[in-house]
């Protein structure tokens, strides 16, 4: 690496540092981890920085990028630092890249994805009574993607096996972990929802459960018939 | 006439959730009735068009008819206690709620997904092309299903602007077969459920069913399940009933 005297840095240390974990972040393919490049520093100089000053660092660039008007910036996925373009530019790099177009997860991959992530470790019985649906296709679809994996065997009978996200599904969904996925609404905040009428959560509780069977017994004996509806 | 409307409905709860957003149902009040009549035409008008799909409609289906034959049956008025009670739509309202929150986890982590997709990697292009390749070849290992599910999407991209099916109504009701029932069972004092409804419609099936139910709870038949559980019996319960 060639001296930094373009930047009159306070800390020639800290600025040494910054250039590091560019040159890493840069040429790798998959996310970097902060443990990585201070594990690259201890190979060439025999001192590992602090993970923490490794942070900073990357902090410190991705400053530099914003302020300088740069094309590119550095995003914590998966737990590692990733080299990005800036959504600015993307217009221009999907005319660049038209034959390779990439789009979202059809809409049964994306649910079952989504029950994967919140829920693991799953089965697939557990995935397929929340959908209501046979999950046979997308779950496979899913590792084919590498999105999901198997991660261990449930103890219950049959000894299903469990599945959990991928660290290349934080990585395309832009998540740095687990933790980062958005919030599950609560069936409380459901209930408030205006799609659902004014009956609320105690009514379900504790309905007048023998007031509405009568309605519903009273209802079809009227009709002509039970099953019919013009 | 029923009009149905095709669209594309990631299973039966989700086709159950729209019925409840477009007539601004309770989702704790749901009329089971005329939800189960409604969610049985859509299921008949998909039969024409999807055949890996439509068994989880069928199950959802034979759910909402038990449903609404635990409805029909007498609460026991003795058991004061109307806390014991539930209501046999309670779990349905359960797990309607509960997939509705993971549609909403799914929008959320779609938006996630598509904010990711403005921002370009080094490697993504080549890792992009792999998956496309696994995807060619899992094609090829296809099974009947698979192509059936490729025509139908083709059928559903050709340029219908709307496709409409017309459904035609139930053309049997509970009563009519209760009768039909009747019929067979004086005739021949002992019915296989198979026997009444062979080489029938669905909706005669179904139809058949619930009147059979009917029947049992007025105890005009007893019914009585073969030991290989594919199949009951209908009995007259005994002769003084003629």
């Amino acid at each position: 690496m060639e001296a930094d005297s373009d930047h009159s840095a306070p800390d020639e240390l800290d600025t040494r540092l910054e250039r590091i974990a560019e040159a890493l972040i840069f040429a790798a393919e998959s996310p970097v981890t902060p443990e990585r490049i201070a594990g690259a520093c201890e190979a060439v100089t025999g001192l590992a920085p602090d993970t923490g000053v490794v942070a900073d660092a990357v902090e410190q660039l991705n400053a530099r990028y914003e302020e300088s008007g740069s094309a590119l910036r550095v995003e914590t996925w998966s737990g590692g630092y990733r080299m990005a373009t800036s959504e600015r530019f993307a217009p221009y790099l999907e005319a660049f890249f038209e034959k390779e177009k990439r789009t979202t997860l059809s809409r049964s991959l994306m649910e079952t994805v989504a029950i994967i992530a919140y829920r693991q470790p799953v089965t697939r019985p557990e995935i397929e009574f929340v959908r209501g649906v046979s999950a046979d296709y997308a779950v496979g679809k899913l590792l084919d993607m590498d999105l999901v994996d198997v991660v261990g065997r449930s103890d219950a009978l049959g000894r299903p096996m469990l599945y959990g996200t991928t660290d290349l599904f934080l990585d395309q969904f832009g998540l740095s972990d687990l933790d980062d996925l958005p919030n599950l609404r609560e069936l409380e905040e459901l209930l408030d929802d205006p799609d659902f009428s004014d009956e609320k959560a105690e009514l379900f509780m504790e309905a007048d459960l023998e007031e509405r069977m009568d309605e519903e017994e009273e209802a079809p004996a009227g009709e002509p018939s039970t099953n019919g509806k013009a | 006439m029923y009009q149905v409307q095709l669209q594309d409905f990631e299973g039966p709860l989700d086709l159950l959730l729209f019925f409840i957003k477009r007539d601004e149902l309770d989702v704790f009040n749901i009329p089971i009735a005329e939800v189960t009549d409604e969610f049985l035409a859509y299921v008949r008008a998909m039969q024409e068009i999807d055949l890996d799909g439509v068994g989880d409609f069928i199950y959802m289906a034979a759910v909402l008819i038990s449903i609404k034959a635990e409805m029909l049956l007498p609460s026991d008025d003795d058991e004061a206690g109307d806390e014991e009670a539930v209501d046999p739509r309670r779990e349905l309202a359960r797990r309607l709620l509960e997939y509705k929150r993971f549609k909403e986890a799914a929008n959320d982590l779609e938006r996630h997904q598509e904010r990711r997709l403005q921002k370009h990697t080094r490697g993504a292009a080549s890792s992009q092309e792999k998956h496309y390749e696994t995807e060619r070849e899992l094609d090829l290992d296809a099974s009947v299903y698979d192509l059936a599910t490729a025509l139908r999407g083709v059928l559903t991209t050709l340029p219908e602007p709307d496709p409409v099916h017309a459904v035609e109504r139930e053309s049997y009701s509970v009563e009519q077969q209760q009768t039909y029932v009747l019929e067979r069972v004086l005739e021949a004092q002992t019915v296989s459920f198979e026997d009444l409804v062979r080489e029938r419609s669905r909706p005669f099936v179904i139809a058949t069913f619930l009147a059979v139910l009917e029947m049992a709870r007025q105890r005009l038949v007893t019914i009585s399940i073969a030991a290989s559980n594919q199949d009951f019996y209908l009995l007259r319960p005994d002769a003084e009933a003629e």
